[in-house]
């Protein structure tokens, strides 16, 4: 039981799950949908990044290949959309674990930029394709509309599928993380000498990690493309592979929970803070705030100051807010204050 | 595990504040109120697009000095634009919120084939008229019976290809021509115009070299092989990126075609003194077609629609650089916008605007016709003909500024 993470911190997130809906408009239950599939795709990522410690710049690539799955079987093959989530996650799974192999024989800065070159090749690929792909033009895929059988709003139902995948996903990355094969991760993370010394594959648990964040990034990418109900080259910008990183950075590398920090960030950024902010500083200051490039100036400020005020992200200020008080200490049970633990 | 807690409740409360920001009530024609009526457009403010930006500073610029006139009929026009990025997923996730959070009565100019592609059916499916986005792709206008809340405004790429298909014909009957041309959908509208334009003279192109817009290098094999071809006459169907490299490239591979034509997206002054001052010398005397006025070229500074224009950036854009012609274009369609919601009277409706959207007669012969376009240009909707905007001027470059050559022509998708 323990293995699947805290059961009490996982029934508040399914309460707070399913009242969101009736709290919020559908607009903003929309965006709590993408929440809910940047969890999945951040969950992926920081097995990677957060406990195996190897860098990718390249993920959203493995989201695009889950999300161009989905779109030529739902358009082209008639398959109902939901039952392409699991397929579009193998899909990128199989093609990350073939790219590890090669890969992370790579150490350090080296891994990241040969996973640099995962999005420029996939975006020249779908373009090199297009009878296949839809090229340039890309593909539509249908409008959300309810499956649920009762009026649901179809962003509601895009809501429920999301958060049910997401909710799926977050205990079988703590079942990942905790068991025999996440200690490997562990210490392929802090020492690769002295795992290789106690009999630990490297190569073989960076592949299997590579191989496995892209499943989760794949799913994500299923959903991406149900949710935005259209792809194309332009829809999977190599920007979309370092907001990821950028998501788990700021949640947390190596916290599984601290990733809903990171998805709120990925997903409100861009669509809702970004703009707000930028409505702040032109009525306080004198701004040209729709000058080119200015949205990516307060996105860029925004960074600096998260990052300088907690360091280890979002898990890192829970920790340290933890920690102080001491009415909030635990005492007799050291261990429970081991950042390992997650 | 407090920290587990910690981190739980913190995310809950970051969704309340996010949440909390409810959206406006819907009220019987959404975006519409007794003061105001709401319209909202995405635009590419960063990324590789962002060189388009100038064009919602300029329809701001006229919705602003119709609100100080009063407004239309009583109302005032609240305009309100957010960067894409040319990233379709934000293009919908914005449109998304604009519809179902702003309640917008249109969504106005959005901008780029595939952006606008992308919500297209979303906005059909919600009766939210897709008002002149600013693509020449011609699904956008052919596609009406399809997509009844979807129109065009300028000029389609099929159409202007065929109108240099016909000017070759006409004026170069015995040119070889060599064509440099995108592989999309943008490349290959003008391809396919200007072959349909060209007709039986379709024989006259010698080489057609495709480059792809993602590709890292600039199109410098392709320009040798058009060279090689030994074809005098050089077409550039290209974004603006591109076609300067073409231009410069030619010129260092000491290629001297005797006519060239660019495609009207990347000929601006701005782009073409790029080319020249990056060494190009094949820039002047290329061909073009135009359908705004120009604010570049002095020649029509004592226009009434060029003193309105100067007089409105002066005042409500002073920031913007007047001279650069996407501002004028953005003025010219916020114009349009202004007419037709005018039309609708006191209750202004959603299907109103679409209806008056498809029947527009905004002609000289009716003294009505839009200031900020060429001297003679309509803007005529009606039937089952759905693209606004049809005639254009060949330009030339000639000094830095494009010269307007001969009378206005005619195009209208590529097929006629």
């Amino acid at each position: 039981m323990k293995r699947l993470g805290n059961p009490i911190a996982f029934g508040v997130l399914v309460l707070a799950v399913i009242a969101a809906p009736f709290i919020f408009s559908n607009y903003r239950t929309y965006q709590l949908a993408f929440v809910g599939l940047y969890l999945v795709a951040l969950l992926g990522l920081d097995i990677l990044t957060g406990f195996t410690g190897q860098i990718s710049l390249g993920h959203g690539a493995f989201m695009g290949i889950g999300a161009y799955t989905t779109t030529i079987l739902v358009v082209d093959h008639g398959v109902r959309d939901i039952w392409t989530i699991p397929l579009g996650g193998v899909v990128a799974g199989i093609i990350g674990l073939a790219f590890g192999i090669p890969a992370t024989r790579f150490a350090g800065p080296y891994l990241a930029l040969a996973t640099f070159a995962i999005p420029l090749a996939f975006i020249g690929i779908l373009k090199r394709y297009p009878d296949f792909t839809g090229g340039n033009v890309g593909k539509n895929l249908p409008q959300l509309h309810s499956q649920l059988g009762w009026h649901t709003n179809p962003s509601i139902w895009f809501y429920v599928v999301c958060w049910v995948v997401a909710l799926v996903m977050l205990p079988l990355a703590f079942v990942i993380v905790r068991g025999r094969f996440g200690r490997a991760m562990r210490s392929v993370r802090d020492s690769e000498i002295a795992a290789a010394a106690n009999g630990v594959s490297t190569a073989g648990v960076k592949t299997l990690a590579f191989g496995i964040s892209a499943f989760f990034c794949g799913v994500a990418g299923s959903l991406y493309a149900i949710g935005i109900t259209y792809v194309n080259p332009d829809t999977f910008p190599i920007d979309l592979s370092i907001l990821l990183l950028v998501g788990i950075v700021l949640g947390g590398a190596g916290s599984l929970y601290g990733m809903l920090f990171g998805a709120l960030f990925v997903e409100f950024i861009r669509i809702s803070w970004g703009p707000a902010l930028l409505n702040l500083f032109s009525r306080v200051h004198h701004i040209d705030t729709h000058a080119p490039g200015s949205g990516l100036v307060v996105y860029g400020v925004v960074l600096l100051l998260v990052l300088y005020a907690a360091p280890a992200g979002a898990a890192g200020l829970a920790r340290g807010l933890a920690g102080r008080p001491a009415f909030l200490r635990r005492k007799e049970d050291p261990s429970l204050s081991d950042p390992g633990l997650v | 595990m407090r920290k587990t807690f910690l981190l739980i409740v913190a995310a809950l409360a970051v969704t309340a504040v996010v949440g909390a920001t409810a959206g406006a009530r819907p009220t019987a024609t959404p975006g519409v109120t007794a003061k105001s009526i709401l319209l909202e457009g995405t635009y590419p403010l960063s990324g590789p697009a962002s060189g388009y930006a100038p064009i919602p500073v300029g329809m701001g610029a006229y919705f602003s000095y119709v609100n100080a006139k009063g407004g239309v009929n009583g109302r005032k026009i609240n305009w309100h634009y957010e960067d894409d990025g040319y990233n379709p997923a934000n293009t919908v996730q914005i449109t998304h919120k604009f519809v179902e959070q702003d309640h917008a009565f249109a969504l106005v100019g959005g901008l780029g084939t595939e952006p606008q592609l992308a919500v297209r059916q979303y906005l059909n499916d919600n009766k939210v008229p897709q008002l002149f986005v600013a693509t020449g792709a011609t699904t956008f206008d052919r596609d009406y019976v399809q997509y009844p809340w979807t129109i065009g405004w300028q000029p389609d790429y099929e159409a202007e290809g065929s109108i240099y298909g016909k000017y070759v014909v006409a004026n170069m009957p015995n040119a070889k021509i060599g064509i440099l041309y995108q592989n999309d959908s943008y490349g290959n509208d003008y391809l396919r115009g200007f072959k349909a334009g060209l007709r039986s003279h379709q024989s006259q192109i010698i080489t057609a070299q495709p480059y792809d817009l993602s590709a890292t290098t600039p199109p410098a094999v392709q320009m040798a092989k058009i060279k090689a071809s030994g074809a005098d006459t050089l077409v550039l169907f290209a974004t603006p990126t591109p076609t300067i490299q073409a231009y410069v490239i030619g010129t260092k591979l000491g290629y001297k075609p005797a006519n060239v034509i660019t495609n009207s997206v990347s000929a601006t002054d701005a782009f073409l003194t790029i080319a020249e001052k990056s060494g190009s010398d094949i820039v002047e005397g290329s061909l073009s077609v135009e359908y705004t006025l120009d604010p570049a070229n002095p020649i029509y500074n004592k226009l009434a629609g060029m003193k309105l224009y100067r007089s409105i950036m002066a005042k409500y854009a002073p920031k913007a650089n007047a001279n650069d012609g996407l501002n004028l274009y953005g003025v010219a369609k916020a114009w349009n916008v202004v007419q037709l919601l005018t039309k609708l009277g006191k209750n202004p409706t959603r299907a109103g605007l679409m209806a008056a959207a498809r029947k527009m007669t905004f002609s000289p012969g009716k003294k009505n016709a839009n200031p900020f376009l060429l001297q003679g240009v309509s803007t005529f909707t009606k039937g089952s003909f759905q693209y606004p905007i049809t005639q254009v001027k060949l330009v030339k470059y000639v000094n830095h500024v494009f010269q307007p050559q001969g009378k206005l022509f005619a195009g209208r998708g590529a097929l006629r």
